[in-house]
């Protein structure tokens, strides 16, 4: 009887040893084995065997990427502007024995590392070019820690930056400032069309009188042509024309007898004296 | 003891053991006990062809199962590939062979890339104890950060 109790524990014993002394890691993650509190080797997914009672398994690394995010910051330009910046990081734990071993809480320490290195990278930037190249910051960020994390076997993917806005009251001043723009460039736009229109009216009046210049010219070119043409039919003859002039003035003279406020009128007796005078002869 | 365990242990008793140890192994995860199960099973069947005195049992039994589990750990486990490296970054980079497109001659680090992306990058940052040149194709040994360790292919 005691015999069979002695097999008994014997098989109890066995059973949960092989149960220590066999570990099981999921694919994903990487198990650390520490020989009696000094590291001694790392796991890798599929089965292991340990020698149970001098190894522990103390800490159990994921090895998929890890999603931080980086809460958000108040961030101060070159140019004293204030934005709110905040991002993302996607970090990878490359060897898990650095990472457990090289700092206290990983997490944490690549969480401020970044939020530190984005301050001092958007600090050396004019706001106008902080909210225009992300990725110029993302290339400087990565740089700026990818060495810092080494040390703790992590390699750092990828950071994003999310978002990236101007505090309120700068937003303000910035909408106020591009509505100024547009202002002064419709006030621009309406003086240079003032402006045009002005012109083409001068150089309308120009034209016009440069043509109506030309206009005198020939009418006067006209009216001495008339002239001289007249004077050469005439020659020394007086009585034709005299006698043109003399009905003209008869006409002349029965249109203003028939208007309405004339009472009285005087013809000339010597009508061809009166000619005479006007032809000044 | 011995002359009680010789007229009272029947094949059955064997048969109940491996069927319980392999029982066992769905709350022990491992895969070893399942070798002393099928050990006592076997030993059940031959118990059914052919007599023995216990002490020869239980050797055979120590024996097979030992052979059995050896078996299993030397030569049939090895023998399962790592189906994936996705997410085991070391695994997946280490022994990749890529090309020198920076020099790292004059300087500590250089850069090289891979035919095709590993962790979503194909251009890495190197560093090597010994200097390349351009075009020189290199193989991947260690992950510093964000920076490989490489030694010439």
């Amino acid at each position: 009887m005691e015999g069979l109790s002695v097999v008994l524990a014997l098989v109890v014993l066995v059973i949960i040893t092989i149960g220590m002394g066999v570990r099981i890691v999921p694919q994903g993650s990487k198990h650390i084995v520490q020989r009696l509190g000094k590291y001694h080797s790392t796991l890798n997914p599929g089965m292991n065997i340990i020698i149970p009672y001098v190894d522990q398994v103390p800490y159990k690394i994921t090895t998929k990427d890890i999603v931080l995010d980086i809460p958000s910051q108040e961030v101060i330009t070159e140019d004293n502007a204030t934005i709110i910046a905040n991002a993302v990081a996607y970090i990878n734990i490359v060897s898990p024995e650095k990472a457990v071993y090289g700092v206290e809480d990983y997490e944490i320490a690549i969480q401020n590392l970044v939020q530190t290195a984005l301050r001092s990278i958007v600090g050396e930037m004019s706001l106008d070019s902080a909210l225009s190249s992300r990725d110029m910051i993302k290339a400087k960020l990565k740089e700026a820690i990818s060495d810092d994390i080494a040390d703790w076997g992590i390699n750092l993917k990828t950071v994003e930056i999310q978002d990236i806005n101007p505090s309120a009251t700068m937003q303000k001043a910035m909408e106020e400032q591009a509505a100024a723009e547009r202002q002064r460039r419709a006030t621009v736009t309406r003086a240079e069309g003032e402006k045009q229109a002005a012109i083409l009216e001068a150089d309308g009046r120009l034209e016009a009188s440069k043509r109506d210049a030309k206009a005198q010219v020939v009418l006067a070119d006209a009216s001495r042509e008339a002239i001289e043409r007249v004077t050469q039919a005439i020659g020394e003859k007086e009585l034709p024309v005299m006698y043109l002039l003399g009905e003209r003035y008869i006409n002349a003279l029965e249109e203003l007898s028939t208007s309405d406020n004339a009472k009285n009128l005087i013809f000339p007796a010597d009508l061809p004296h009166a000619v005479k005078g006007l032809l000044n002869r | 003891m011995l002359e009680w365990l010789n007229t009272h242990i029947a094949y059955w008793h064997w048969l109940v053991l491996g069927l319980l140890l392999i029982t066992a192994e769905i709350f022990v995860s491992g895969f070893i006990l399942f070798w002393f199960g099928l050990a006592a099973l076997f030993m059940g069947v031959l118990l059914l062809a052919v007599g023995m005195p216990i002490t020869l049992q239980l050797l055979f039994w120590a024996g097979l199962s030992v052979a059995l589990v050896v078996l299993w750990l030397k030569y049939i486990r090895p023998n399962w590939k790592d189906r994936t490296t996705s997410g085991m970054a070391m695994e997946a980079l280490t022994g990749q062979v890529g090309s020198v497109i920076e020099s790292n001659i004059g300087r500590s680090r250089g850069r090289l890339r891979f035919p095709a992306p590993i962790l979503g990058e194909d251009e890495w940052q190197f560093m090597s104890t010994s200097e390349v040149a351009v075009g020189v194709r290199v193989k991947v040994i260690n992950i510093s950060g964000n920076t490989l360790v490489v030694s010439p292919h």
